[in-house]
């Protein structure tokens, strides 16, 4: 049985209604910025629970327009996790700040209790991950935040659909970021991504960056640059939000199924705790396992596409060695990344693939 | 009889059932980013521009940023470039940490050569010509200024696809040039894109890894990079449009041949190529005196006509915090009070351009 990870051949098999919008847009060629997308801005902010939303060419931009927004630049430090997507550290990079990386805790996120020994007079910003959909402990971070006066700027790339007692991700730090990536819980056909935030002022700098700074046409108030939403994508995204919560339902269901299977196959596979009041997204459902690397090799050959995310924590890349971060102590991250393994559990797998993908580790385990 | 200043509507409609064609293509095969789509848009552009190199990003915009970033231009660098461009220009200039220097237009409403070297110091690393409205700057005598002072050539080719100066194509002569494929462009998108061309294999290395976060594969980064990747359902767009891009560009050039005919150039100034240039006439800009009074009496025949800009970019608000502001370029602000959009595309009629002709003609006897 062929267990995918990429589910994109499912995702977008029925796309009738997406190619009836697009029909029309293309007969009022409203491409720049657009009516969809304000739409879609609009319904996002809602479904989130903020007042305010500026859509984006793609995640990483909507990270760098966060950072941005709150003026950061050279000699500035931001505060990040050490296991994350690259462009968590891309985007603090591109603002010509310095990244420093902080631990990862046993639920794979931020350790926020080793967070300030790494503030310093430089500390701008922490930019907590909500990686792989969980989420770090916010309400933990937006007081040692409070203490310190820094920003929180959220990395909510993969937490669309996720709740922390009922409150969205990027709903804690002044203004956050969100992807749209094929790959995530709401997801483009293509590139995408969002910025949130409650704050008026920082709403209409973010607007009028994203845009070459134009008030109007003849009118440019600040240098920016162009960071627009595809109008195409604006529309399948509205379709998206339409069915993002079953989406996040069959996720959870699929989880808790994998999570009762593999219970009993500790001690060889570790599953991370799932706290009380958190609702993951599962845009990667992970576990530490023993003997990953054969583990993987076996799973793939029984076409099941397992991943590692990943392998090499963002500290030990050759990027972090160019740029001289020279920061070392992960020894949890570094300890996960021997270990770390992420089953498909997408929305599109049934009880049968859960339950063939559990058997096949268990004889894997059974096999030695 | 209302005639527009474009024909965005009626070329997408044509298109209508090729575009959803080509997107439908795309779709069925379940990958979204840097596609099989995309590496063909590529080695397209690289057959039509005689370019070794091309990388489909963003935005024309994102083109010009990772141009400036591949040469290594930052903080306390300055580049030379024209106060008549579209806002992204400085933009980009400014987002990688630079200074813009500008140099004044001449006539042709492209950066004055001769001004170039009294701008020149030591912090300069680059020039930056704008082939504005598709019209290429004297490319051979801006390179040659270059060399003599070590300068860097970025072309700003975002309107100059399909334009030439002496027989090559714009972004053949520089480092490195930005195109875009913003839906105003000839070779147009459903929306925002660019392209970066150079025959400069390392500048090429470096941004392919810089647009794609910096990934040599999935699990090594060499660099901290962004994510500028041309949305792969517009590349398959920009592939049919491309088969289409000569003939459309000739088309356009036509109709600018007719409007040199029938206008009475007495008061309105109209671009001609010189032996050198090919302009892929991407908007059609005329020099108007009374401008203003031109532009309302047209509009209240069905004329549409637009000011493409009526404010240089060291006059904005945005130059103030920067100084900018006080640079002095007459040419610049005096042409800006003149030049004039007219109605042009490739599916004007002849019977049209002869209704604007006669308007315009009409205006300046009657007044």
């Amino acid at each position: 049985m062929l267990v995918p990870y990429n589910y994109l051949p499912y995702e977008f098999k029925n796309t009738r209604i997406i190619f009836k919008e697009w029909k029309k847009l293309i007969k009022t060629t409203d491409f720049t910025l657009g009516s969809k997308m304000l739409e879609f801005e609009k319904k996002f902010s809602k479904y989130i629970g903020v007042k305010y939303c500026v859509a984006t060419n793609n995640g990483t931009d909507a990270l760098i327009l966060s950072l941005k927004a709150l003026g950061i630049k050279k000699g500035d430090e931001v505060i990040t996790v050490c296991n994350t997507f690259y462009a968590t550290v891309g985007a603090i990079v591109a603002c010509g700040a310095k990244p420093v990386l902080i631990d990862c805790d046993s639920r794979y996120q931020i350790d926020h209790k080793k967070i300030i020994s790494k503030i310093t007079k430089k500390t701008k910003v922490i930019m907590p991950v909500h990686w792989g959909g969980a989420s770090p402990q916010m309400n933990e971070i937006i007081k040692i935040a409070k203490k310190y006066k820094i920003h929180v700027v959220e990395d909510a790339c993969m937490g669309i659909g996720a709740k922390i007692y009922g409150k969205s991700p990027g709903t804690f730090g002044i203004v956050n970021a969100f992807s749209m990536h094929p790959l995530k819980s709401l997801n483009v056909m293509g590139d995408g991504g969002m910025v949130v935030t409650d704050n008026k002022r920082i709403y209409n700098w973010l607007k009028k960056y994203r845009n070459h700074g134009m008030i109007d046409r003849d009118h440019i108030d600040i240098w920016g640059i162009n960071m627009r939403l595809q109008p195409l994508q604006a529309i399948v995204a509205l379709e998206g939000l339409k069915k993002i919560d079953s989406v996040i339902k069959k996720r959870n269901e699929n989880a808790k199924k994998m999570d009762n299977l593999l219970l009993n196959l500790s001690p060889n596979i570790v599953i991370p705790k799932r706290p009380k009041g958190y609702r993951e997204t599962f845009a990667l459902y992970m576990c530490l396992v023993t003997n990953r690397d054969k583990l993987l090799k076996y799973l793939i050959k029984n076409k099941i596409e397992a991943k590692i995310h990943y392998p090499l924590p963002l500290n030990k890349q050759k990027a972090a060695k160019n740029l001289k971060l020279n920061q070392r102590n992960f020894t949890v991250a570094n300890e996960q990344a021997k270990k770390i393994i992420t089953l498909p559990i997408h929305q599109y797998l049934s009880k049968k693939h859960i339950d063939y993908i559990a058997q096949k580790i268990k004889n894997f385990y059974e096999k030695k | 009889m209302k005639i527009e200043l474009i024909d965005l509507k009626q070329r997408y409609k044509e298109e209508s059932s090729q575009i959803l064609t080509s997107i439908k293509k795309v779709l069925s095969k379940g990958h979204l980013v840097l596609t099989e789509e995309l590496n063909n848009f590529e080695n397209n552009i690289c057959k039509y521009t005689g370019s070794k190199y091309c990388l489909g990003l963003n935005s024309g915009t994102d083109a010009l940023m990772m141009s400036l970033w591949a040469l290594g231009i930052g903080k306390g660098d300055e580049v030379i470039t024209s106060p008549t461009s579209f806002v992204a220009t400085i933009g980009a200039i400014i987002h990688v940490g630079a200074k813009p220097i500008f140099v004044d237009i001449s006539d042709d409403l492209n950066m004055d050569v001769s001004k170039i070297e009294s701008k020149i110091t030591k912090k300069t690393k680059a020039i930056m010509p704008v082939h504005w409205a598709g019209k290429m700057c004297s490319m051979d005598k801006i390179v040659k200024i270059a060399k003599k002072y070590r300068l860097k050539v970025i072309e700003d080719a975002a309107q100059g696809m399909g334009s030439y100066y002496k027989k090559k194509h714009a972004g053949t002569y520089s480092d490195i040039a930005a195109f875009s494929t913003h839906p105003l462009k000839n070779l147009n998108g459903l929306g925002d894109g660019g392209f970066i061309t150079t025959n400069n294999k390392q500048l090429y290395e470096k941004i392919k890894l810089y647009r794609n976060h910096g990934m040599k594969s999935r699990d090594n980064v060499h660099v901290f990079g962004v994510n500028s990747r041309l949305d792969v359902l517009n590349a398959e767009v920009l592939n049919f449009r491309l088969k289409k891009l000569k003939s459309v560009i000739l088309k356009r050039r036509r109709n600018i041949s007719i409007y040199q005919k029938l206008i009475n150039q007495k008061n309105i100034k109209i671009p001609y190529d010189t032996k050198d240039q090919f302009s892929s006439c991407v908007i059609f800009l005329c020099l108007c005196e009374r401008r203003d009074e031109l532009q309302k009496y047209l509009n209240s025949k069905g004329i549409q006509s637009l000011v493409y800009y009526g404010t240089p970019l060291h006059k904005h608000y945005a130059s103030k915090i920067d100084g900018l502001h006080r640079n002095k370029l007459p040419v610049s602000e005096n042409l800006a009070k003149k030049v004039l959009a007219l109605p042009h595309h490739q599916n004007l009629t002849i019977k049209q351009i002869k209704i604007v002709c006669r308007e315009i003609n009409k205006f300046y006897k009657i007044s």
